[in-house]
């Protein structure tokens, strides 16, 4: 188990170790120059200047190098607009983005659940398909259809929900998470719900559940103590692999509502050419899913203890 | 749920009210208080004078900081600020300034002639600032007391007070981030928000009615229209295409549209060291070809045609000059005369966003009629300016000219002048070389009288005009709409959002007075 972990860890830091290197390559063959983006004005010897201070007058090994240096501090560099450190902008972004990936996982779960377990006893029948139709619908909706029809209707006809923003203070914060959660909700729902129909169908076939019809009690308490209960293992890997793809990848959906999160400022980032930004977001993304990928590992060897045996 | 959905059915389909939900209270004179909220689409990167040279942190800089002269209200015309009065020496090489009495940071230390070094001190040292070429010319900075600053300039230049009049050249003092301009920072969330709160020792702060200002970071252009009509902003700048000609359909918006020419101009540049673009009467065909009431159109009508560098309003330029007409067939008769009967392929750089593409689609198809066969290339803003910055980028482009204050020198000088080119670095986008213009900017820069450099700057528009080295196009003017509380505001033309003299016309209780 511990052999494991850490065999895995390793793996890890050569996985993150190959991405910032490949991501300094693509970036570093792009013909682009943030600093004139930012001072169209300086002359050729003001730039040449600002280049050197972001190490962006080097070659490749020259900037990678410097990368290097600054990671053997502890730094990640300084952003090429305005001179902020990455840590810092990389601190600030961390937490909405781990708000709003918990928020919208926890709407899939929930719904997908419901969906997955009134499908799985209504197999067949019309709530089963409109569960499947819904699944399908959401599933093809991109979210920048989703998400403007969200904020025009809820938030700007209605007026339930804040017009995109970040909020502030515990209540304003939940309030102002559900649209855009909804909106990545609306997309992931139907794996969540696939997943759980398939395995309560295949556990409503179990020896146990007959068992427990047998017993007599009522069919709620056999499909949700006993099959449901045995249908979430699949659950929790889905969660923890989609918790690493949402900290970073939702830059629509943090683009459209406004929300201060790594996606946002990846794109941005991108658009600008800030070099530093960019490795230090993608940086902690593939740290992310690394690392979501080894929890879900863990907690599957946890729930079952037949892969425990195995990789013993 | 019901209800819910029906709900989600009404809104779907019910018209909106279409006029302010507000008005003005009616207050006889500006009244002291409250929050003027507004939002920009992109984010504040630093909070840095000596650093900041893009818009949006612009708007809070300029907040923040005060400087030794300063606009007038909604004008381009200098009045004293933190400096009293200011003398210029006949030979326009010595400019001596006397500070106000009594001004003081925010945090109550005094700003003296020191405060002023300390900030051209911090400017020449900082390795990431972009200012240093605007101190290029002065000799020597002094403080010959406490109260007086002197400068002694290399070689005269007649547009020197506009660059003390930019926030790099605010008062600073070692050691601390305090500062000097009518509000105070309150706090900074970035990427979310900046909240600004009146500064109460600032020497103007009797006129100054505001208590904050909000501003909301990173909200999409749409969204923010959005919120404006909800009520969730005051005021909103920067409209979407869609939204602008929607409002523009609303008589009782009208009197709360603000218009305003801005220090811009538009076109395209031709790299007259490239071919077809070496040969002046190709470059002049593709002035006559380019329909410039389409761009004009397309941006709403919040633009003006151009007949070359100088925006309305800016000293020397030539009204009597009309930008080059319509005329397709005299466009092919000079690519004829030329050698190109029959026109020819060309690659237009442009940035990838809405209305880059869509003034370039029109551009296609006014040059195509001509015979020019446009063939567009997007680019994102960073790779967009290095192609443009460099000799081996796309000899035909989109470009733009922002200038830092309202002098010709601050358009002239940085687009047509010999010294403004460069390999790699170029700010003349054409590589327009000419001696003549070159000795007319100078001594156009150098002038002292004011009439005399306006007949200057005009024989400079006769000769860019008829060398053609961009494809005049429009000059752009910044539209913002506020809702009808908000009083005494016009967009400025060098800071565009500037709420200094601003005031909320509320009730009593400080409330939005409902239509």
């Amino acid at each position: 188990m511990i052999g494991l972990v850490v065999r895995r860890l390793g793996w890890t830091v050569v996985v993150a170790w190959f991405v910032v290197t490949a991501t300094f390559a693509l970036i570093s063959v792009i013909p682009a120059d943030p600093v004139r983006a930012l001072a169209p004005h300086a002359t050729p010897e003001v730039a040449e200047r600002i280049r050197a201070h972001y190490c962006l007058d080097r070659s490749f090994t020259g900037q990678y190098g410097c990368f290097v240096s600054h990671v053997a501090r502890g730094e990640l560099g300084e952003s090429v607009r305005g001179g902020r450190p990455v840590t810092q902008i990389l601190a600030e972004r961390a937490w909405p983005s781990i708000q709003l990936a918990l928020a919208a996982i926890v709407l899939q779960l929930v719904f997908g659940a419901l969906v997955g377990v009134v499908g799985a006893a209504r197999r067949g029948r019309w709530a089963d398909r409109v569960g499947g139709l819904a699944g399908v619908v959401g599933l093809s909706a991109p979210p920048f259809f989703v998400g403007p029809l969200l904020l025009f209707l809820l938030a700007y006809r209605l007026g339930w929900f804040p017009l995109g923003g970040y909020g502030s203070g515990v209540l304003d914060r939940l309030w102002h998470l559900v649209l855009p959660a909804a909106t990545i909700a609306c997309g992931g729902l139907a794996y969540y719900a696939r997943a759980v129909r398939t395995e309560m169908i295949d556990a409503l076939g179990q020896d146990y559940v007959r068992t427990a019809r047998a017993k007599g009690l009522p069919e709620r308490s056999v499909i949700v103590r006993h099959a449901l209960r045995n249908s979430l293992g699949p659950l929790t890997s889905i969660a923890g692999l989609s918790f690493g793809m949402l900290l970073c990848g939702e830059v629509i959906v943090e683009y459209i509502f406004a929300w201060p999160g790594l996606g946002r400022e990846l794109l941005l980032a991108i658009l600008a050419q800030d070099g530093p930004v960019i490795v230090g977001i993608v940086l902690v993304s593939a740290l992310a899913l690394a690392c979501a990928n080894l929890v879900v590992d863990l907690v599957q060897l946890w729930l079952d203890p037949r892969l425990r045996a195995e990789s013993e | 749920m019901r209800s819910a959905v029906l709900a989600i059915a009404l809104a779907a389909c019910s018209p909106p009210d279409h006029g302010p939900r507000w008005r003005a209270a009616g207050n006889a004179s500006p009244r002291d208080g409250g929050t003027l909220r507004f939002a920009t689409s992109d984010q504040v990167v630093t909070l840095d004078p000596a650093i900041e040279y893009d818009q949006i942190s612009g708007y809070i800089v300029h907040a923040l900081h005060d400087t030794l002269v300063g606009y007038e209200p909604g004008g381009t015309a200098l009045v004293p600020h933190l400096a009293a009065s200011w003398r210029v020496s006949p030979d326009g090489l010595d400019y001596t300034f006397a500070l106000r009495d009594g001004i003081v940071f925010a945090d109550g230390s005094p700003i003296t002639a020191e405060s002023f070094l300390a900030a051209f001190a911090r400017v020449r040292a900082a390795a990431d600032s972009p200012f240093q070429p605007f101190l290029a010319n002065v000799a020597s900075v002094s403080a010959p007391d406490p109260h007086a600053l002197a400068f002694h300039l290399a070689k005269a230049d007649a547009s020197f007070v506009y660059v003390l009049a930019m926030p790099f050249a605010a008062p600073h003092r070692d050691g601390s981030d305090t500062t000097s301009g009518p509000f105070v920072l309150e706090r900074w969330d970035p990427g979310v928000r900046v909240v600004l709160r009146k500064n109460t020792r600032y020497w103007d702060a009797a006129h100054v009615h505001l208590d904050a200002i909000e501003m909301a970071e990173n909200v999409p252009r749409d969204v923010q229209f959005l919120m404006f009509e909800r009520g969730d902003l005051d005021t909103v700048e920067g409209l979407a295409l869609a939204d602008y000609l929607w409002i523009q359909d609303q008589p009782a918006w009208q009197p709360f549209v603000h218009v305003r020419a801005t220090l811009n101009s538009y076109g395209s540049r031709m790299n007259v060291r490239q071919k077809p673009f070496d040969d002046r009467r190709v470059r002049q065909a593709l002035n006559y070809a380019l329909d410039k009431q389409h761009s004009v159109k397309l941006l709403g009508g919040a633009a003006i045609a151009s007949h070359g560098i100088l925006p309305p309003g800016v000293l020397g330029r030539d009204d009597t000059l009309a930008p080059y007409p319509h005329d397709p067939a005299k466009a092919r008769e000079l690519l004829a005369a030329a050698g190109y009967p029959g026109g020819f392929d060309i690659e237009y750089m442009i940035i990838d966003d809405d209305e880059a593409e869509r003034l370039a689609g029109s551009l296609q198809h006014d040059l195509g009629e001509a015979g020019v066969r446009v063939h567009i290339t997007e680019l994102s803003i960073a790779m967009y300016a290095a192609a443009l910055a460099s000799k081996d980028g796309p000899a035909f482009a989109k470009a733009g000219w922002i200038a830092d204050y309202p002098d010709p020198a601050s358009f002239f000088d940085g687009c047509f002048h010999t010294r403004a080119i460069s390999d790699e670095g170029t700010t003349n986008f054409a590589f327009y070389s000419n001696p003549e213009l070159d000795a007319l900017l100078d001594s156009a820069r150098a002038e002292p009288d004011p009439a005399r450099r306006a007949a200057l700057y005009r024989r400079a528009e006769h000769i860019v005009y008829d060398d053609a080295p961009w494809l005049w196009d429009y000059h752009q003017e910044t539209v913002e709409v506020t809702q009808p509380y908000v009083r005494d505001y016009e967009p400025h033309p060098v800071w565009l959002r500037d709420y200094t003299h601003a005031w909320l016309d509320l009730d009593g209780d400080g409330e939005r007075v409902t239509r």
